[in-house]
């Protein structure tokens, strides 16, 4: 993690160096102002005239102008600096959430990383800028203070800061509840906004079923829960910053007993005293300071820590970037040897539950191939995996003789048209949703994928046709639209294989039919995996495979698997009946 | 995603200028609970000035009476009244960060819970149009700017000012002419403040707005994050992110140097202010008309009031933050719940009927284009209606409208003779039992997913309904059973699962009025066939619309409606419609069969 604080840093190194050096320079001419002070008062003393308390009065003005442009830059160069650490972090924390794969994001809650995502990086952010700028502040204070009272008056300056290594005791053993305080603040947090976010994104369901006052009850034990860690944090703060400014007082009553025997006894002069207290007040604002800071230390180490965790998560498949892109497709046989699959999340759950069980299959190029089998079969994991959106073990499945782990990201993805089950649009203009592979395809591919997916109709309503901008101004998609968008999605730089998870499931029959049909005669070579529950949408296809409880229970032609006792046969023949009774 | 268009949709909508006064106006409500401890935290807020103050009048005496005369009797008893005035300095200023504290969280608490129950009341219109990401950073980081500004913002300006009365009281008491020097520089800090002040003020509302920007893009970028992958959107995604990023750094550094730069001036007009002191204070000691101890004093009092000044940036800074943050808090507040529940809403009768009624009803979710035009039908109690239409023809619309999450723009939908609009929400929709397309599930237990925590939902009816529609099966293989905990949004659960799940939920609402859309669209043959069983024991007895496009569904209704264009086409039952020449219900029934056979 001390890593991490470095390597962010580290590019802006020079910004906080000449930062520092400047904060150097600007506490250097803030601590000549006492010392003028201190011969202006013994000149007063001593009964030297005017002119020379005014000549140091000048003097004071000319360093207060100088320090005050100091000031500036070094706090530019800091702040500044401590922005672009956090843009960075932004950037990275980004990226590395586009590296991870599915099996993480199904472990985490979308709030929960936002939450690390905006409320964490702040924190981070405070760490290097002010956090770094009052920490050397403090530093270059106490010891330039130090050599000035030690110059003025040994034995005074040791008995005034007696108070000091106490303090640090007390300061050192508050920190540490600071810290845990300050991370459990911050997780509560994350629990709100991962709460807020899941309410907000369901809020017709909400509605729907009549859930406000539980889901505010639930929120509001949330934010309950929040008060509570946020006035345990306040009672340690609220200590630390009184403990911090009674000894810096305890200092100045020192310095007022014992520096004013001192004066009377003549061992030091009254301009001295003066120095000496304006020296010990100017380290009292650093002292509390001292406990504001390492609050944004405690709270910096602990955003730090979430972040860090996240970024140190491996993805658990290779990320197309980082491969580097290739060009092409594959192409040919889907084989699929003996696999068995469990969901990572469901690893070592008793009783073992794998997904797929023992599955051989194989699909030759440019064949239709469709799915059936009841809910919990397996249908979707198989589509998941053929997409390789979560990991699969070496030599199960293969691609034109290719193992599915040796094909480039990039490449696989670029072949494979996979339009997964939740039909999710972007709050885009429905142009950039199905262009989403190929922001630049012409208008001309764009097109084609409309007609493909019997959308032209659709937009031809729509207030701005292709440029509607989905979810905005109270412009909704009906389910059926959205699915067909998402199909013209896949269709656009035409992938030789294409995996339809049960994605015209709100389309009426009709348009399915018609859809499915035209897209077989488009394209001879495309291998199809179909996912339905729809019988009458798989008469069409070269072989249906039948899954039951992650296993092949049955495959074969259509015809064949009608005339076969199983599982096929069986609901076949219920829906012929219906049919039959439809029909009469 | 070229260019703009991401940026357009998530830009913060720019607020008018308002005035500081009117949002405290809106603020102090929230506060009224908790005056007394306000008033608590304000009057030891005076005590702590007092005890702080008395600080270097103390060294005046100490110096005056007992350093320059060499008079050391009696210099203990002033080290002694220092001590005493620096204790109850601390140790009430303990007390009164911890009542602020307090005082901030309770009213911080109150905030967040109105923001939140405020949103579960605003109308489905509202969610059409207000992306999530900017809605959560009102409930996060605009509620904590607030709570920034009441904890170290209001209270500490108070602080301050009682501190800065105080000390002009003390000067102007000890010597008046010299207090007037040290004041003379006043002026030139006000200006400077003000020249500040609407720059910064700009400058982090602009902050706040790039936030929600920010925050808007990376929840959808998470939401989405399967399809950026699958379709290798990575790269280009990443660009659009840094291009809000960076606008966000853009806005943060000019925050910045306005920050750094106020408080380097107010440092400055400090030690102008400590020359001139020292200047004018040399003079009156040569002349004998002070004393030293006077002329040390004026310096320490110089020194704790810049020091608040010096602050006032960073204070500035932070209410600013909580004004433009408030703004927005009070804006979302200020939007009117347009569906509610009526001052004297009329009452179903009970036992309820059933009966639904649609007359001349004109809706579109934009009111420039309607999707249903003058709709009229009516149901019977117990009648089942099958409700058909090509894709996009509004039949989901009639759902949420008869569930009142949008409200018509002409005509009337009545629920037993009631216009929906005259009932209480609750109990209109509690009425109408919901099986949605998309199949939703609330954080909680399965179990809790089919009760809803309602209960009259017994843990034995939870069970009898998912045994009724085979929901039973999957449930009692999971590790958990009935406890397992639904992950985010139920993505743990399948989709058929989900639906089976919301089978159960209705069926063990038992409601008068039962509504399906195109509920049995994506489960398996073998799994439908059990649901509709299940469905047909269901629809006994009560009013029942089903939308589904597999005509085999709802053949056997009352009656069935064709939706076209958002008109109402057809009538009938099956077997009148099939005769329909030409008809939209024998096109597509000739369609479905076709298909199959």
């Amino acid at each position: 993690m001390l890593s991490r604080f470095w390597q962010l840093g580290k590019p802006y190194k020079w910004a906080f160096l000449a930062g520092f050096a400047f904060l150097l320079l600007t506490n250097g001419l803030n601590l000549w102002i006492p010392w003028l002070l201190r011969d202006a008062v013994d000149a007063m003393e001593s009964g030297e005239p005017l002119s020379t308390v005014a000549r140091l009065a000048m003097a004071m003005i000319g360093i207060a102008l100088a320090q005050a442009v100091v000031r500036t830059i070094s706090r530019l160069l800091v702040l500044g600096a401590s922005r672009k650490v956090a843009y960075d972090l932004r950037n990275t924390f980004f990226a590395q959430l586009q590296r991870l794969g599915a099996s993480f994001y199904d472990r985490n809650r979308t709030g929960d990383l936002m939450s690390r995502g905006v409320n964490d990086i702040q924190i981070i952010q405070s760490f290097y800028g002010p956090g770094m700028l009052n920490s050397l502040n403090t530093t270059i204070v106490y010891v330039a203070v130090l050599i000035l009272l030690f110059r003025i008056d040994v034995g005074l300056t040791l008995i005034s800061l007696t108070f000091y290594p106490v303090l640090l005791f007390v300061v050192n053993r508050l920190a540490r509840h600071t810290y845990s305080r300050s991370v459990a603040v911050q997780e509560q947090l994350g629990e709100i906004s991962s709460r807020a976010q899941e309410n907000l994104s369901g809020i017709q369901q909400v509605k729907t079923y009549v859930q406000e006052a539980r889901e505010i009850q639930v929120f509001s034990q949330l934010c309950d829960e929040f008060r509570t860690r946020n006035l345990a944090l306040a009672r340690t703060r609220g200590s630390m910053i009184s403990v911090m400014g009674i000894a810096s007082g305890a200092a100045t009553l020192i310095v007022m007993f014992a520096g004013g025997q001192r004066v009377i006894a003549g061992s030091i002069s009254l301009g001295d005293f003066v120095a000496f207290n304006a020296y010990v007040a100017m380290l009292a604002w650093p002292t509390i300071a001292l406990g504001w800071i390492i609050n944004v230390f405690q709270r910096g180490a602990g955003a730090m820590r979430r972040v860090d965790e996240l970024l140190n998560e491996q993805p658990d498949l290779p990320v197309a970037a980082e491969q580097g892109a290739q060009p092409g497709f594959v192409e040919g046989d889907i084989e699929i040897r003996d696999l068995t699959w469990s969901h990572p999340a469901d690893e070592g759950s008793e009783p073992a539950r794998p997904a797929l069980r023992n599955l051989n299959l194989t699909i030759p190029r440019g064949s239709r191939y469709a799915l059936v089998g009841p809910v919990g079969s397996g249908k979707s994991t198989l589509a998941d995996l053929l997409a390789r959106v979560y990991p699969v073990e070496p030599g199960k499945i293969l691609i034109g003789g290719r193992d599915i782990n040796d094909i480039p990201v990039d490449v696989l993805r670029r072949s494979v048209g996979y339009v997964p089950q939740e039909a999710f649009l972007f709050s885009q203009s429905i142009r950039d949703n199905i262009a989403l592979r190929d922001p630049d395809a012409s208008d001309e591919v764009v097109a084609r994928a409309v007609t493909a997916a019997h959308l032209d109709g659709d937009l031809a309503k729509f207030p701005q046709g292709l440029e509607t901008v989905v979810g905005e101004r109270g412009f909704t998609l009906s389910g059926g639209q959205r699915q067909r968008t998402t199909l013209a999605r896949a269709l656009v730089g035409t992938p030789p294989l294409l995996i339809l998870d049960d994605t015209l499931s709100a389309v009426d029959a009709d348009t399915e039919k018609a859809i499915l049909e035209e897209l077989m005669q488009a394209s001879q070579d495309r291998t199809c995996l179909l996912i339905s529950h729809r019988l009458s949408t798989l008469s069409g296809a070269d072989r249906v495979i039948v899954l039951d409880e992650g296993s092949i229970v049955d495959q074969g032609s259509h015809e064949e698997l009608v005339q076969r006792e199983g599982l096929y046969s069986r609901l076949f023949v219920r829906q012929q009946l219906e049919q039959r009774l439809d029909v009469r | 995603m070229r260019g703009g268009t991401s940026a357009t949709l998530h830009e913060e909508e720019s607020l008018g200028k308002a005035y500081d006064a009117r949002l405290i106006r809106r603020i102090w409500p929230y506060l009224r609970p908790y005056r007394g401890q306000v008033f608590l935290a304000l009057l030891i807020l005076v005590l702590v000035a007092a005890a702080q103050l008395a600080q270097p009048y103390l060294i005046k005496i100490a110096i005056d009476e007992h350093i320059t005369p060499g008079q050391l009797e009696g210099l203990a008893a002033v080290a002694g009244m220092f001590f005493i005035a620096l204790l109850a300095e601390f140790l009430l200023r303990y007390a009164q960060f911890y009542v602020m504290e307090r005082t901030g969280q309770n009213v911080v608490y109150d905030i967040r819970t109105a923001v939140f129950g405020h949103l579960q009341r605003l109308p489905a219109k509202f969610f059409d149009k207000n992306p999530v990401g900017r809605l959560m950073t009102r409930v996060t980081s605009d509620v904590e700017a607030l709570n920034e500004a009441f904890t170290s913002g209001l209270v500490m300006i108070l602080a301050d000012l009682v501190k800065l009365v105080g000390i002009v009281a003390i000067l102007l008491w000890m010597d008046w002419r010299m207090a007037l020097i040290t004041f003379a520089i006043l002026p030139v800090m006000l200006v400077v403040t003000w020249q500040f002040r609407s720059r910064v003020r700009s400058a982090y509302r602009r902050v706040r707005g790039v936030v929600a920007k920010l925050n808007a893009f990376l929840q959808e970028s998470v939401s989405g994050m399967r399809l950026v992958q699958l379709f290798g959107r990575e790269k280009a995604n990443a660009e659009l992110f840094e291009g809000v990023n960076g606008e966000h750094l853009g806005a943060q550094l000019k925050g910045v140097r306005y920050d750094s730069s106020f408080s380097a001036v107010a440092e400055m007009i400090g030690s102008i202010t400590l020359a001139a002191i020292v200047w004018a204070g040399g003079g009156r000691i040569l002349q004998g008309s002070i004393t030293f101890g006077t002329l040390v004093a004026f310096i320490d009092y110089a020194e704790k009031f810049f020091r608040p000044v010096q602050e006032l940036s960073q204070r500035y800074t932070t209410m600013q933050a909580a004004m433009a943050s408030a703004e927005r808090l009070f804006k979302l507040l200020d939007t009117e719940p347009t569906i509610v529940t009526p001052d004297s809403p009329k009452s179903l009768p009970r036992p309820m009927r059933g009966r639904v009624g649609f007359d001349g009803v004109t809706f579109g979710y934009d009111p420039e284009q309607p999707v249903l035009h003058d709709v009229s039908f009516a149901i019977e109690p117990g009648q089942k209606i099958g409700v058909v239409g090509w894709t996009g023809s509004g039949k989901s619309t009639l759902i949420r409208l008869l569930t009142r999450l949008y409200d018509i723009q002409q005509g009337s939908i009545t629920l037993d003779g009631v216009d929906v609009r005259e009932l209480d929400l609750e109990e209109l929709r509690r009425s109408v039992g919901v099986v949605l397309q998309d199949h939703f599930l609330f954080a909680g237990t399965l179990e809790y997913n089919v009760s809803l925590g309602d209960p009259r939902i017994t843990p034995e009816r939870v069970r009898e309904a998912a045994r009724a529609v085979r929901a039973d099966r999957f449930v009692e293989r999971l590790p958990k059973g009935w406890d397992e905990e639904v992950r985010e949004r139920g993505s743990n659960f399948s989709m058929g699962e989900r639906q089976l799940l919301s089978f159960a939920r209705a069926l063990a609402f038992d409601p008068a009025v039962l509504v399906l859309d195109e509920a049995t669209a994506s489960v398996d043959p073998e799994t439908e066939h059990h649901i509709q069983e299940a469905l047909e024991t269901l629809m006994q007895g009560r009013t029942s619309i089903v939308i589904a496009h597999r005509l085999s569904t709802i053949r056997d209704a009352d009656r069935i409606l064709v939706l076209h264009q958002g008109q109402l086409v057809e009538s009938g039952t099956h077997d009148e419609l099939v005769e329909v020449q030409g008809g939209i219900y024998r096109t597509l029934h000739r369609l479905q069969t076709a298909s199959v056979a």
